[in-house]
């Protein structure tokens, strides 16, 4: 099976064949009807609009809505002016989740923590983010975020597919149907959920799954354990050897029923089950984490010996894209402090820190940061006042859609840099707004995509992962 | 033009290739192109969406004079028509369609547009929004293979394009395709036998009988109906709890087996609850419109969600009933369709018609409107008899007359009395209970409340965020009466602040339940609560508090479930007060009180309240004026009379005692029966008003929409009442145009493979034409002239010499006709993830058979469509087989071909267990193990194996046989699965220790070697093509 196919092409082949060969050219997306009765839209050569910049991404997806004030995004006039109310000024009446939109005052709240300026470029990260500053120089850091969804179910889910309403395809789901795989034995898009992370709001398989795309590019969650992927691992007393004459046997079957049938999507069954076998032992391999050498466990933290553990993950991550996989979504969960807030996001970042800026590293010493997109972020920001009362240590923050933070690295984007500016109070955008949309549009951009032209039709309607908006963050990119 | 181009473009391009000057097919040819191309910007969307004031969807915008003083379309004249230069134009500023559309126009496309207009450029309606007539039946070359007029429409398209029937599907093929196509089951070897065995002449239609008659069928076609209505066992968004939804399954699995004519399918499902004296069932079945996920995450808005419900619900039905896209007009007029916002929003309001609440409770009720489900007729016999008893003992006390009272009034002592004159330590004493103080909640610091001078000595202020809690004043059912007393000064003028409440912890209106006194715009909301704002008793005061001035409030409830149970008092008098809601359905949930505070809520900010009394009993209007020192002089006769009736004549005190026994026998055997989501038609729902950008912050009171359908669609008519029952009335109209196509369509594609209609969800203009539209028009019109009939209209299908065909392709078919869509050859299908497990569950003799009931896990080896859909984690190997998550109506599914496929086949526990079970079946069917095998094959396969395959799967045996099952030392115990989906949610971020990952439970061999060899097989059988496939 060395000349075979990813599936979907595969699965097109025959009818294709007929048209390529027999059609008049140039009808696009016309001819290229699949076997599922939709229209796909056409894929150009290797999906590409133009020369990509990054290959693959790494998205370390920290849902919760991590607070940019403890982070990213330093305000020294909160801390001068906590416990004051937020000035009506500042707020403009815009809307506030029910959860303090009742709240008698909303007094502001300054970081609990200190930042410090790191690298050349002289980026401020919170002392929470220390390890991010070794990296400082690598990382473009967007202060400007905002997003439409105030509740954590739609906003998470417009983040992971540009529409808050269920049922579109995800960001990796359409990497994969757009630029196809660049390892046949692996799934194109793979997510990882951490397993120390607080489980504290759900995720859903809708934020990686397929939508109306073909169901192969959901996103194939990877596991820690003896079955990565799920039934991977053959029964109990299955050999490898029983299974490679099950499949042996069904090569017969198959064999035979196509001869009877005369229908070549029996040979694109067989070809699948053979892809399935073979991921039984490339996945082990890839899933296996022993082999790193002690050095680079250590630039991980030790939290990279629990399995599923975000630094883990972050490990998995990058054996993962080393063997070509387009797309890898890690999720790490437990970023909703609504109350607590010094506490919680000290564990956040003390399990996540390290491993992110080791990962940076470790892409970076195998030369595979210039072509591997790095974005770490959450769904939505944190209000500047707190919910609920400031007390002496502690305090808290509600959801807040109109500004929030996240850093991107590597993929071509221009390190030990600052996009975007928001007021003193961190509560609106003052410079270079970034929508989700336009995040996901310089995504695509950097992947060698017009978020424009990368459609499918469905229900009559082109779709596309940025809807009908998007604009490409040129100042990002180097 | 290349000579094959015709293929791509159907068949009339086909004849027109020949003759270049043929007449172009406007509906065929030319508006899909104007639509795919050009309606995006010049189409029927009227706001800012059109480009340049041109529409190119009629022909007074097309022929329009333009701004630029040009007109895109003039009949006959290519010369003057500015479309044509502009489509062939080579300059990137002037070319149609502009560059960055990125879907140019092919020469044969420009052609077909050149064409139109040179003809004279005329429109006609689009083909769907006319009503379908029957086609005479065309002329074909093989008579005698029709069975049906269906297979004349189907052999006259496919000579066209060359091609020819094809010889009948040999019969055990033909059994297991039926089969699957009207019960999803493959035939067990024992049918296929029989089948075989039987040759007379109508062996095949009497099968086709009994497959139509067999419980089966309705769970089986009900699936698809099921996709389309999302229906689901959990709410879907963030904590996904458990969904109490699968009776309205089972209505439509009865529906389908019953063979429910479709109009009334769909009459009860959108407007079960407006037909004449509805049944139990006709309500239940309005629980279609329910359906939709629904949150309860905190801090959300109502608004947004019940909005989002309501387009959920519209999306839907135009999907399932109308095979349109209407979402599309939620934000803009549409794109394509003839389907403005304003008809959107009339949609909306006819599914908006519900006093309804947009958010779950937070503790997962059923959100009313509800139906209770009652077990039988007596049950609901007895409703009916424990309601007339209420009302015979509301007569009896209504009987009873005022009169003056015979002792002195005086005013009873309260259960509870706060002076609040200190703080204790943890709150303030009640001076009566003595040791029992009302506990500070929600306080931050000391400072939240403060002590300030009172009516008497001292009072409380409140800042909005913290109160008091009485732990032990519990128990204030719909049947206890309250009374609440207290000074009360406000602040400010609040536009929202919590007095006092019962509700417990509360994060939003969606689960407020208990009494309820509120300030809503400084007038006070004095309630009591089920769930907010259904089933609730709730009056306002007509007039507004003073502010900065004390002014002494009660409140009163005499547990009789009814508004005029509630009474609010002024300094002693009562005041004029409007009925909010006058509907409690069942009890509030049992929370302590609490006061002047409540959780992500506002409290009483600025407020203070001083000497507040509580009693559990209603004071009597004479009692509260006498409490406030009021000279009884000074109070009306009527008042003294009242107080007289309820308080000094025994004969009351006893029949009040009979009515509430009364009340109580009711509500207990109410809500002894499960409460069901339905629609119920309210006149208190909000009205529906075009939202600016489909925005549910943004409605444009200027623009209110009563409720109406698209009538450039087909019209509607005034005698219809304008609800959901009108709609449905519109829908199912001989006339209607969409309504019957939809069905047949849909009917087709499940018998087929793929509908007439390629897009069967949108059969608008951007949806694809139909292969064969003379066939689904004539089929349209036979339904409904049959009475609505499905499983006639199916059993016409499947009897069909179409159907009939083998489904192999000589070489030249498969070349000019690879995806089958004219049929000269036989359906195949790959089997949906339903059918491909129950075919599993079949073969190995595990299948537990029976209809309907609670939703179970796979474990229960149940029809796959029993399984519990949990929407944010819907079953791994469904979603593989391409099964949707059922967050959204789903028309059709994908069909795809994936590793993961032949590793859920192979290796998914269930799976492992049906080869299991088959090869221990198989073992005790025969002896030999050739026979066991072949055995094994026509469980799954419905056929013998051809020798090479027996060949294949005897060498197979043999080998493992050789080579018996090695195992690891068993695994630790794991811990059970659970079914209940909810998950704890709230953000309360608290370190967890990590968890381990848990690992499988992988399955297991049998230790023997035979049936360990045997089991292999079986399980390569089961993930074969033969078994995944009917062909």
């Amino acid at each position: 099976m060395s000349d075979f196919k990813p599936s979907y092409d595969s699965l097109l082949e025959p009818t294709r064949r007929h048209f390529l060969g027999t059609a008049a050219l140039g009808l696009g997306a016309l001819a290229l009807r699949g076997i599922t009765g939709e229209a796909a839209a056409a894929p150009l050569p290797k999906g590409m609009h133009f020369p990509a910049k990054a290959k693959r991404v790494i998205y370390l997806f920290q849902a919760g809505g991590p607070s940019q004030f403890e982070t990213l995004d330093p305000k020294p006039l909160l801390r001068e002016k906590h416990t004051q109310p937020l000035p009506d000024s500042v707020r403009q009446g815009q809307r506030l989740t029910g959860m303090s939109g009742y709240q008698a005052t909303l007094p502001l709240a300054g970081s609990f923590v200190d930042f410090q300026k790191y690298g050349k470029s002289g980026i401020e990260y919170s002392d929470l983010l220390k390890p991010l500053g070794e990296v400082a120089d690598d990382l473009c850091v967007i202060r400007s975020m905002h997003t439409e969804a105030i509740n954590h179910d739609p906003a998470i889910t417009f983040f992971c597919s540009g529409n808050q309403v269920a049922g579109r395809p995800s960001m990796g789901a359409w990497a994969s149907y757009g630029l196809g795989s660049m390892n046949e034995n692996l799934p194109s898009f793979i997510v990882l959920v951490s397993q120390d992370a607080s489980k504290d709001q759900p995720l859903y398989s809708r934020l990686w799954g397929a939508g109306f795309l073909p169901s192969e590019h959901q996103g194939v969650q990877f596991k820690a354990g003896k079955e990565p992927v799920l039934f991977l691992t053959n029964p109990e007393g299955v050999s490898p050897h029983a299974r490679r004459g099950m499949l042996d046997a069904l090569g017969k079957l198959n064999a035979d029923q196509r001869a009877a049938e005369l229908d070549p999507e029996v040979d694109a069954r067989l070809a699948q089950a053979e892809m399935a076998y073979r991921m039984q032992t490339s996945v082990p391999e890839v899933a296996d984490l022993s082999k790193e050498t002690p050095a680079t466990l250590a630039m991980y933290g030790e939290s990279v010996k629990s399995p599923g553990s975000f630094a883990a993950n972050c490990l998995q991550a990058r054996r993962l894209i080393e063997k070509g996989v387009r797309f890898v979504q890690l999720f790490h969960q437990g970023w909703d402090q609504h109350g607590g807030l010094p506490g919680g996001i000290k564990r956040q970042c003390q399990q996540t820190a390290q491993a992110s800026a080791a990962l940076i590293k470790d892409l970076k010493q195998r030369g595979l940061l210039e072509d591997t997109l790095v974005i770490w972020g959450g769904e939505f920001g944190r209000t500047a006042y707190s919910q609920g009362k400031i007390t002496k240590d502690s305090y808290g923050r509600d959801h807040h859609p109109r500004c929030f933070s996240l850093w991107m690295a590597g993929g071509g984007v221009k390190g030990g840099h600052v996009h975007g500016q928001t007021d003193e109070f961190g509560y609106n955008i003052v410079k270079d707004p970034v929508h989700v949309h336009d995040l996901h549009a310089t995504m695509q951009h950097l992947l060698g995509v017009d978020h424009e032209r990368q459609t499918f039709k469905f229900q009559g309607r082109y779709y596309r992962l940025t809807d009908v908006a998007g604009h490409v963050v040129k100042a990002v990119i180097a | 033009m290349s000579p094959h181009l015709p293929i791509l473009l159907g068949l009339a391009a086909l004849s027109s290739s020949l003759a270049a000057e043929q007449r172009v097919d406007f509906n065929r040819e030319v508006r899909p192109i104007l639509s795919d191309r050009c309606y995006g910007c010049h189409g029927p969307d009227a706001d800012k969406g059109r480009k340049a004031g041109l529409r190119l969807d009629e022909l007074a915008g097309a022929t329009k004079k333009l701004k630029s003083g040009d007109r895109a379309v003039v009949a006959s004249d290519l010369e003057q028509s500015a479309m044509i230069h502009r489509i062939r134009s080579t300059d990137p500023e002037e070319i149609m369609p502009p560059p960055e559309l990125d879907r140019p126009l092919s020469a044969a496309e420009k052609d077909i547009l050149t064409r139109w207009i040179k003809q004279g450029a005329k429109y006609e309606r689009h083909w769907a929004f006319v009503t379908p007539v029957v086609a005479p039946l065309p002329a074909v070359a093989e008579l005698t293979w029709t069975k049906d007029p269906l297979d004349f429409h189907i052999q006259a398209t496919a000579a066209r394009l060359g091609l020819k029937p094809s010889a009948p599907a040999d019969r055990a093929t033909l059994l297991r395709r039926a089969s699957f196509a009207l019960v999803g089951l493959p035939p067990t070897v024992a049918e296929v036998d029989t089948f075989l065995a039987d040759t007379t002449p109508d062996a095949y239609e009497r099968r086709v009988d009994a497959l139509l008659a067999s419980p089966r069928f309705g769970e089986h076609i009900a699936v698809s109906w099921l996709d389309l209505s999302r229906y689901a066992d959990t709410w879907g968004y963030t904590g996904d709890k458990a969904m109490f939804a699968w009776p309205w399954r089972d209505w439509v699995i009865n529906a389908f087996n019953q063979n429910k004519p479709y109009d009334q399918f769909l009459t009860e499902q959108l407007a079960g609850d407006l037909l004449p004296h509805p049944t139990q069932d006709q309500r239940v079945a309005t629980a279609y419109n329910r359906l939709h996920r629904m949150t309860f995450e905190g801090g959300s808005i109502a608004e947004e969600f019940r909005q989002d419900g309501i387009n959920d619900r519209v999306m839907t039905a135009s999907y399932g009933f109308m095979g349109l896209t209407m979402e599309c007009a939620r934000c803009h007029d549409h794109k394509y369709d003839p389907i403005s916002q304003r008809d959107y929003y009339s949609m909306a309001a006819m599914f908006g018609d519900l006093n309804e609440n947009g958010l779950l409770s937070y503790h997962g009720e059923v959100p009313p409107p509800f139906v209770r489900l009652f077990k039988s007729d007596t049950d609901r016999a007895l409703e009916t008899k424990l309601s007339m008893e209420v009302r015979s003992a509301e007569q009896s006390l209504k009987a009873i007359p005022p009169a003056a009272p015979t002792t002195a009034v005086g005013v009873p002592l309260p259960n509870v009395y706060l002076p609040l004159d200190v703080f204790t330590k943890t709150g303030v004493d009640d001076a009566i209970a003595g040791n029992k103080p009302a506990k500070f909640e929600r306080r931050g610091s000391a400072e939240d409340l403060q002590l300030t001078a009172g009516v008497k000595g001292q009072a409380v202020k409140f800042d909005g965020d913290a109160g008091f809690i009485l732990p032990d004043f519990k128990q204030l059912g719909r049947f206890d009466a309250l009374t609440f007393s207290a000074f009360l000064r406000l602040g400010e003028l609040n536009t929202r602040a919590t007095v006092l409440h019962s509700t417990g912890y509360y994060t939003g209106d969606g689960d407020a339940s208990g009494v309820e006194l509120l300030v809503t715009q400084g007038k006070l909301r004095w309630s009591v609560i089920h769930l907010w704002p259904n089933s609730a008793v709730s009056i306002e005061t007509v007039a507004p508090l003073l502010v900065d001035a004390w002014q002494r409030v009660t409140v009163t409830y005499d547990g009789s479930s009814q508004a005029a149970g509630l009474h609010v008092y002024l300094d002693g008098l009562e005041v004029a007060t409007k009925v909010i809601r006058d509907t409690l359905h069942a009890k509030p949930r049992d929370n302590a009180l609490e006061i002047g505070s409540r959780s992500r809520d506002a409290g009483f900010r600025n407020g203070s309240l001083d000497e507040i009394q509580l009693w559990r009993q209603a004071l009597t209007a004479a009692e509260v004026a006498t409490l406030h020192g009021k000279p009884l002089a000074g109070v009306s006769a009527a008042v003294l009379k009242e107080h007289g009736r309820l308080r000094t004549n025994p004969a009351y005190t006893s029949t009040w005692q009979n009515l509430q026994n009364a009340r109580r026998a009711l509500a207990t055997h109410q809500e002894s029966a499960p409460a069901f989501f339905a629609m119920e038609h309210s006149a208190l729902a909000l009205p529906s008003y075009v939202l600016t950008r489909g925005d549910y912050d943004k409605p444009d009171l200027t623009k209110p929409c009563p409720p109406g359908v698209p009538t450039h669609v087909f019209p509607w008519s005034d005698k219809l009442p304008a609800n959901r029952l009108g709609l449905a009335r519109w829908l199912t109209d001989p006339q209607q145009p969409l309504t019957s196509r939809v069905v047949i369509n849909r009917l087709w594609a499940q018998v087929f493979g793929a509908g007439l209609v390629a897009s069967s969800e949108n059969l608008g203009m951007q949806g694809d034409l139909p292969t064969h539209p003379e066939l689904l028009d004539t089929l349209s019109v036979d339904f409904i002239r049959s009475g609505w009939d499905t499983k006639a209209m199916l059993r016409r299908m499947v009897l069909s010499a179409t159907f009939r065909q083998t489904s192999t392709p000589t070489a030249e078919a498969r070349e000019k006709d690879p995806a089958n869509k004219y049929l000269a050859r036989g359906p195949v299908l790959r089997l949906t993830a339903e059918m491909v497990r129950d075919q599993g569950l079949l073969a190995s003799g595990k299948l537990v058979e029976k209809v309907g009931g609670v939703s179970v896990q796979e474990t229960a080896n149940r029809r796959t469509l029993y399984t519990f859909r949990k929407r944010t984690a819907p079953p791994d190997n469904m979603l593989i087989f391409d099964a949707g998550s059922r967050e959204i109506c789903q028309p059709k599914r994908l069909n795809t071909n994936t590793p993961l496929q032949a590793l859920v086949l192979l290796n998914n526990p269930g799976f492992v267990e049906a080869a299991k079970q088959l090869a221990v079946r198989v073992t005790k069917e025969a002896t030999h193990p050739a026979a066991q095998i072949t055995q094994a094959f026509r469980h799954v396969c419905s056929r013998t194996p051809r020798p090479a395959e027996l060949a294949a799967l005897t060498d197979l045996y043999a080998i493992q046989k050789a080579n018996p099952p090695q195992f690891a030392p068993p695994p630790p115990p794991s811990a059970p699965v659970k079914l209940d989906p909810s998950a704890k949610t709230d953000a309360k971020a608290k370190v967890k220790a990590p968890v381990t990952p848990q690992e499988p439970v992988l399955p297991k061999m049998p230790a023997d070697p035979a049936l360990a060899a045997l089991t292999l097989v079986c399980s390569t059988i089961l993930a074969s093509d033969a078994a995944v496939t009917s062909r």
